[in-house]
C-alpha cells in the first residue's frame, strides 16, 4: 500500500471534524456561522484551493475533487443540521400554550357612521339598482317650490299643518322632501324615476317622537300610464328590500294634496303578524308612510303635461325607519351629537 | 270625532252588520278610526225606579235614605247623591250586580243602614266622567222596574274617527255624512231627513250681511214660546258620549244638529238683540267681544262678527257673545245657521287660540246647501222637544249664497281614463258598478258610451272633488284598493344617474370612518349659546340667514359654517367620553359631518322651474296652458316676486379634539402644551392626506393664513384660528377650506382643558382638485 498523501489525510479528517462541528450547533445562528467559517466565499474549505500549487501536479486533479466532495458534504450536513433546527422551533412553537387569549392591548379606536347615513345608504343603493337616479336637493327653498307648485295654495290648511320655519329672505326651510318632485320635473327628460333624501324642517315642539328637524327620502315616478296597480306593486317591493323581509301592504285613502288618489300605507306588524298587539296599537298594521298619483296640478308645475304623463310618489320617514330598525326610543338622539350613543353603531 | 253607531243606523239599516269588524272597512274605504268605544254595554241588571220618599239618614249628615219604586215593590237604599229628591227617575243598580267599572254592588249595610242596591250616577254606570248627582232619567216614560237598556239608548259602539284623515272632507264633519258613507258601502239607501214645517210668514227680524266674502249664506228664524229644559236623557247621553256637554235642551238642540249635519248653529235670546236686527260684518279697529266663556277677545278687521244695532252679539263660527247667550229664562231664540268663509274662521280661531267644534267645522269648507238642512233640522228637533214652541218666522235666505245659486259643477272624463288610472279592467269594475258606486255617493253621472259626465254633489264640491282624479279615488277606494292586482311597471332600461358630489359625499364619509372618525349629522341651525361661549363669530361683514320664527332663542341662525355645532359636540364628547372610554386626561375625540350650509349673499339657484327665471313668452304660455286660475296666479306671484336663495354648498368639517386635564372636575389649563398641539396637527394634516390620497387626488398645499381669513378662503372662513392656521390650496391655486388649531381665546373658553384641531372645506371645491396622475412608474 502506498501511503496517502498528506493533503488526502488532511483533507478526510477535516469531514470528521466539519461533522462534529455542525451536529454540535445548537443554534440557527451558530450553524450559520459555522457555514460562513466552512463554505463562505473566505471560508477554509474553499481556502483549500488556493493550496493548489503546493500540490504534486499529477494530484491535482485528485486534490480538487477531493475539495469539491469535501464542500459538497459538508453543505450537505449543515442543511441536514439546519433541518433538525428548524424542526426543533417548529416543535417548540407547536408546543408553546403559553398565551393568553384574554389578555389583549386596548381596542383598535374605530369611527362609526351616523345611523341615518347607513340607512339612508342602505335607500339609495336599493332604488339605484331599480334604476332610480338618486338626487341632492336645496335645504331652503321657495315658498313656490315648497307649496304651490305641489298644489297647496296660500289659503290650504296643509300650509298650517306643515308648521314652517319662514326665513329672512323670504325662503323657508323646506317642510317635506316633495319639492324636489317639481325640481326633478325639470331637470330630467320623462321617463324617470328618482329618490331624493334630505333633512327637512317643522316649527314645531319636539318630544321623544317630534323633532324640528328630521330626515326624509321621497321617491317619484313619471311614466306614461301609471296606476294604483303599478304604486302597488313598487312600494311592495321597495319595501320588502328596505325592511329586508316580504312585507305585506295596503292603500287606504289619505290626503296630501300633491297627490290624487292620496293613500297612506300600512305594513301588516311584524311584532303580532296582524293580530294585533301594543306595537301596532292593536290594529295589526302600522302606518308607514304617505303616497299616491302625482297630482295633475304637480305635473303642470313640472311642465309636463298630465294627459300624456302620470307618476307616483311617496315620503318616506327616514328618522323612523332608523328607530324602527335599531330600536331607537327617542328621536331627538339622532341628531344630539351624543358620542356615546353614536359609537353603538 | 266620534261617530255613533247607534245614531248613524238612524239613516242607514245596519242590520247583521257588526260594527266592530265593520270599523277595519271603514278605516281602508273612508278614513282611519283611531279606536272603537263601546258604551253602555254591561248594564242589563240595571232598572228604572222613581224616588217616593227621601228620608235622612240616622249616623251621617251627608248620607241620606231614599225610597224607591221598583215595579210593584219598593225598596230603601242608602244615598249621598245632592240632587237626590223625590219625584226624580233614576238608574238602580240590584245588589250582586258588577258594573262594568268592575265593583259589585253589595246587599249590605251603609253606616248601620241595610242598602240593598244603589242609585246610580253616569260615573257609576261607567257612561261618562258625570259624578256630580244621579242620572237623571225624567221624561223616560216607561214604567218603574223596566230595565235601563229597554227605557234608554245604551249598548252603542262609537268610532273615534282620526280628524286629520277628514280634513278634507266637510261633509264627513257631520254624523249624516258619515252615514252617507256607510249606506255606500252597504249598498243601502240614506233615509233622508225629515225637514217639514211649519213656518211663519214675517220676518225674524231685519239681517244685513255687510261682509259677503266672509259670510256667503245666513239663514235666520225666530222661535217664540220655548222654555228652557234639560234635554231628554237620551240626548243628553248622547252628546255625552260623542264629548259634549248637555247645557238645556235650546243649546243642545244646537249642538247635535251640528253633530248631525256638520254644519254648526248658534241661538241668540231674542230679548238681548238690541234694534232687532242682524248685521254680519267685518269687525272695526279696537273692536271688542265678551264671548261667552268669560273672556273679552280684542279684535281686528278681517275677524268676522255677527252684530245687532249696536255692536258684536258674536265671533263669527267661533264663539257666541256672553251679552246674546240663551239663559235659563229665555222664551224666545234666534236661530242662526250660517256658512261662512273657512279661511277668514280659521285665521280668527288661530290668532285667539279658539278652536272649537264649531271653527273646526268652518275651516274645512261647509256646504252653504247644508246651513238650510241644519236650520230645518233645527226647527223640527225644537218643536219635537218643546210641542207648544212656534217658530213665529220665515225662514230668511241672506247673503250672495241665495241670491245667485252657482249650478254644480260637471266633471268630464271617460269610464276607460278612471279605470287607467286604477290598473283595473272593464271585467274587473265593470261600467254598471261604476255608475252605481258614484251614484251612491250622490253623484249624478251621465253616459254616453264610455263618455261620463259626472255632476259633483254640492257637498263635495266646496274643495273636495274638482277633477277627475278625485273621482279615481272615489271608485278606488269603494272598489277596495285590496282588489286592484298588484303590476311591475314597464320601464325603460336606462342607468340611472347619482350627482358626482353625492358619489364623492360616500368616499369621504367611508374614508373618514374607516380611518377612525365618528360621523355627524347636526341641526342646520347655528347654537347661539355655544357661538357666544366660544366667542365664535364670523368674519366682519359676513352675515347669516335669519330665521324669522326661531323655535328658541338658540336656534335664530342657520349656519354658514359647520364647526361652531361639531365642536360643541366634541367638547361634550370629551366630558361624557367616547366609545367606552371615560373622560380622562389624553382622551381624544375625533368627529366630523357633511352637511349643508348657508351663504346669503350668493346665489346659485333661482329657487323656480328654470321656465319662470329664463322662459320665452311662448315657453311661458305652453308652461302655464291647463292651469287653474288658482295655480297661474301662485305661478305668476312666484315670478314676479322669489328671490334668488341663497348658496347652500355642502361643507366637510372635521374636528379633532385632545383633552388636557383629568378628570371631569379638572381645572382648566390655560396652556396648551406645544407637543400636543403640534400632534393634532399632524394628525390633522395626515388625515386630510389620507382622505386625498383616498379619492386619487393630488395633495393639498398648506398655506399658513394667520388668524385672519384670507381673501382666498371659502366664504364664511371664521376668525376663530390661531396662528397655526392653513389654508388648504390646490395645485390649481383654488383654496377649498382650512385646517388650523382653536385660538387660544377659543380654547381657553371651552368648558374645561383642552385642545382641538378643525377643518372645514367645501366639498365642491374638493371635488375640482386635480386627480392624481397615473403612470407606468
Amino acid at each position: 500500500m502506498s501511503e496517502l498523501p498528506d493533503w488526502q489525510i488532511e483533507i478526510d479528517g477535516a469531514i470528521g471534524r466539519w461533522q462534529t462541528d455542525i451536529d454540535e450547533a445548537l443554534t440557527l445562528e451558530a450553524l450559520r456561522s459555522l457555514e460562513v467559517r466552512a463554505l463562505g466565499k473566505q471560508g477554509e474549505i474553499p481556502g483549500l484551493m488556493k493550496r493548489i500549487p503546493q500540490i504534486p501536479p499529477q494530484d491535482r486533479k485528485a486534490f480538487g475533487q477531493a475539495v469539491n466532495a469535501l464542500q459538497t458534504q459538508a453543505a450537505a450536513a449543515i442543511e441536514t443540521r439546519r433541518d433538525v433546527l428548524v424542526e426543533a422551533l417548529i416543535a417548540t412553537e407547536l408546543n408553546d400554550t403559553s398565551f393568553d387569549p384574554t389578555q389583549s392591548l386596548a381596542p383598535l379606536r374605530r369611527g362609526h357612521t351616523h345611523p341615518l347615513s347607513t340607512v339612508q345608504a342602505d335607500i339609495e343603493e336599493i332604488f339605484h339598482s331599480m334604476g332610480f337616479h338618486v338626487l341632492d336637493y336645496p335645504e331652503i327653498e321657495s315658498e313656490f317650490d315648497n307649496f304651490e307648485a305641489l298644489n297647496i295654495p296660500g289659503w290650504h290648511p296643509a300650509r298650517e299643518m306643515q308648521d314652517t320655519f319662514w326665513l329672512d329672505n323670504g325662503h323657508l326651510l323646506r317642510t317635506h322632501t316633495s319639492p324636489g318632485q317639481v325640481r326633478a320635473m325639470h331637470e330630467f327628460q320623462a321617463p324617470f324615476r328618482a329618490i331624493f333624501p334630505g333633512k327637512v324642517f317643522r316649527y314645531e315642539a319636539t318630544d321623544a317622537s317630534h323633532e324640528h328637524t328630521f330626515h326624509q327620502v321621497e321617491g317619484l315616478m313619471i311614466d306614461r300610464k301609471v296606476t294604483v296597480g303599478h304604486l302597488l306593486d313598487s312600494m311592495r317591493t321597495l319595501l320588502s328590500a328596505i325592511l329586508q323581509r316580504e312585507v305585506e301592504i295596503r292603500l287606504r285613502p289619505g290626503y296630501f294634496p300633491f297627490v290624487e288618489p292620496g293613500f297612506e300605507l300600512d305594513i301588516r306588524c311584524q311584532v303580532c303578524a296582524g293580530k294585533g298587539c301594543s306595537a301596532c296599537k292593536r290594529r295589526g298594521w302600522l302606518e308607514l308612510l304617505p303616497c299616491g298619483l302625482v297630482h295633475p296640478n304637480v305635473l303642470r308645475a313640472g311642465g309636463l303635461d298630465p294627459e300624456e304623463w302620470q307618476g307616483w310618489a311617496f315620503g318616506l320617514g327616514l328618522s323612523r325607519l332608523v328607530m324602527m330598525r335599531y330600536g331607537v326610543p327617542d328621536v331627538r338622539l339622532l341628531m344630539g351629537g351624543d358620542l356615546r350613543f353614536l359609537s353603538q353603531f | 270625532m266620534l261617530v255613533s253607531w247607534r245614531w248613524l243606523s238612524q239613516f242607514v239599516d245596519t242590520q247583521g252588520v257588526d260594527p266592530l269588524q265593520f270599523a277595519e272597512k271603514f278605516t281602508t274605504t273612508v278614513a282611519e278610526i283611531d279606536d272603537v268605544v263601546q258604551w253602555g254595554f254591561g248594564l242589563r241588571d240595571v232598572r228604572v225606579v222613581d224616588v217616593i220618599a227621601v228620608a235622612p239618614h240616622p249616623n251621617a249628615d251627608k248620607l241620606r235614605l231614599a225610597t224607591v219604586e221598583l215595579g210593584g215593590r219598593t225598596v230603601q237604599v242608602v244615598c249621598g247623591a245632592p240632587d237626590l229628591r223625590v219625584g226624580l227617575r233614576v238608574p238602580f243598580v240590584p245588589p250582586g250586580v258588577t258594573l262594568p267599572s268592575g265593583i259589585t254592588v253589595r246587599d249590605g249595610e251603609v253606616r248601620g243602614v241595610a242598602s240593598p242596591g244603589m242609585l246610580a250616577s253616569e260615573k257609576d254606570l261607567g257612561l261618562s266622567d258625570e259624578n256630580a248627582g244621579l242620572l237623571s232619567l225624567d221624561g223616560c216614560t216607561a214604567p218603574a222596574g223596566t230595565r235601563l237598556h229597554e227605557a234608554i239608548v245604551l249598548e252603542d259602539v262609537l268610532y273615534d274617527v282620526d280628524n286629520k284623515a277628514i280634513t278634507h272632507r266637510p261633509d264627513l264633519w257631520g254624523l249624516y255624512g258619515v252615514a252617507r258613507e256607510v249606506a255606500a258601502m252597504l249598498d243601502k239607501p240614506l233615509k233622508p231627513f225629515d225637514l217639514d214645517l211649519v213656518l211663519g210668514t214675517t220676518a225674524p227680524l231685519a239681517i244685513r250681511v255687510e261682509a259677503p266674502d266672509a259670510c256667503p249664506r245666513y239663514l235666520c228664524a225666530r222661535v217664540a214660546n220655548v222654555s228652557v229644559q234639560p234635554a231628554p236623557v237620551d240626548a243628553r247621553l248622547l252628546l255625552r258620549r260623542l264629548g259634549t256637554r248637555p247645557i238645556s235642551n235650546l243649546v243642545d238642540a244646537t249642538n247635535l244638529v251640528m253633530l248631525e249635519t256638520g254644519n254648526p248653529l248658534h241661538a241668540f235670546d231674542a230679548r238681548t238683540l238690541r234694534g232687532g236686527e242682524i248685521v254680519v260684518r267685518r269687525a272695526k279697529a279696537h273692536e271688542t267681544i265678551a264671548t261667552l266663556d268669560g273672556q273679552l277677545r280684542q279684535l281686528q278687521t278681517h275677524d268676522c262678527v255677527i252684530c245687532d244695532a249696536e255692536g258684536p252679539v258674536a265671533l263669527a263660527a267661533i264663539m257666541g257673545g256672553a251679552n246674546s247667550e240663551i239663559r235659563p229664562d229665555t222664551t224666545e231664540l234666534i236661530l242662526e245657521a250660517a256658512n261662512f268663509d273657512a279661511p277668514t274662521i280659521r285665521r280668527t280661531a288661530m290668532r285667539l287660540g279658539m278652536r272649537s267644534e264649531s271653527s273646526a267645522r268652518f275651516e274645512k269648507a261647509l256646504d252653504p246647501v247644508l246651513a238650510e238642512t241644519a236650520a230645518r233640522r233645527f226647527l223640527k228637533l225644537c218643536q219635537t222637544w218643546n210641542p207648544e214652541a212656534r217658530i213665529t218666522s220665515h225662514l230668511a235666505d241672506c247673503g250672495p249664497f241665495s241670491a245667485d245659486a252657482k249650478p254644480l259643477s260637471v266633471i268630464h272624463t271617460t269610464a276607460t281614463y278612471l279605470r287607467e288610472r286604477l290598473g283595473v279592467t272593464a271585467v274587473e269594475l265593470p261600467d254598471a258598478w261604476l255608475d252605481a258606486c258614484l251614484t251612491r255617493l250622490e253623484f249624478r253621472v251621465a253616459r254616453t258610451g264610455d263618455a261620463l259626465a259626472v255632476t259633483i254633489p254640492s257637498f263635495r264640491a266646496t274643495k273636495d272633488i274638482k277633477i277627475a282624479e278625485d273621482l279615481v279615488e272615489e271608485l278606488g277606494r269603494h272598489y277596495g284598493y285590496d282588489n286592484i292586482r298588484s303590476e311591475a311597471p314597464r320601464v325603460a332600461a336606462r342607468p340611472p344617474h347619482t350627482p358626482a358630489l353625492k358619489l364623492l359625499e360616500r368616499q369621504v364619509r367611508n374614508t373618514l370612518v374607516h380611518a377612525g372618525l365618528t360621523e355627524q349629522v347636526l341641526y342646520a341651525f347655528d347654537d347661539e349659546e355655544t357661538r357666544a361661549r366660544l366667542l365664535l363669530a364670523e368674519p366682519a361683514g359676513l352675515t347669516r340667514v335669519a330665521v324669522k320664527n326661531p323655535i328658541s332663542v338658540q336656534h335664530t341662525h342657520l349656519r354658514r359654517n359647520l364647526l361652531p355645532n361639531l365642536l360643541a359636540v366634541a367638547e361634550k364628547g370629551l366630558v361624557q367620553g367616547d366609545d367606552g372610554q371615560p373622560a380622562r386626561k389624553g382622551l381624544t375625540i375625533g368627529v366630523f359631518e357633511i352637511g349643508r350650509v348657508f351663504v346669503p349673499e350668493k346665489s346659485d339657484d333661482r329657487g323656480l322651474p328654470p321656465v319662470l327665471v329664463n322662459g320665452t313668452e311662448a315657453e311661458l304660455a305652453a308652461y302655464t296652458a291647463g292651469m287653474d286660475s288658482e295655480m297661474l296666479r301662485g305661478v305668476l306671484d312666484a315670478r314676479s316676486g322669489t328671490k334668488p336663495l341663497p348658496l347652500q354648498p355642502m361643507h366637510l368639517g372635521i374636528v379633532f379634539a385632545e383633552r388636557l386635564g383629568g378628570g371631569a372636575e379638572g381645572t382648566k389649563l390655560v396652556i396648551a402644551p406645544t407637543e400636543v398641539t403640534h400632534r393634532l396637527l399632524q394628525q390633522g394634516i395626515a388625515m386630510l392626506n389620507h382622505l386625498l390620497s383616498w379619492l386619487g387626488k393630488q395633495p393639498l398645499a398648506l398655506l399658513a393664513s394667520g388668524p385672519e381669513s384670507s381673501p382666498g378662503a371659502p366664504d364664511g372662513s371664521p376668525t376663530w384660528r390661531s396662528k397655526l392656521g392653513y389654508d388648504l390650496v390646490a395645485s390649481t391655486g383654488e383654496t377649498i377650506g382650512f385646517l388650523a388649531a382653536l385660538h387660544p381665546r377659543v380654547r381657553i373658553a371651552l368648558d374645561q382643558p383642552a385642545q382641538a384641531v378643525v377643518v372645514e372645506l367645501d366639498l365642491r371645491a374638493l371635488e375640482r382638485v386635480p386627480a392624481i396622475v397615473r403612470g407606468n412608474q
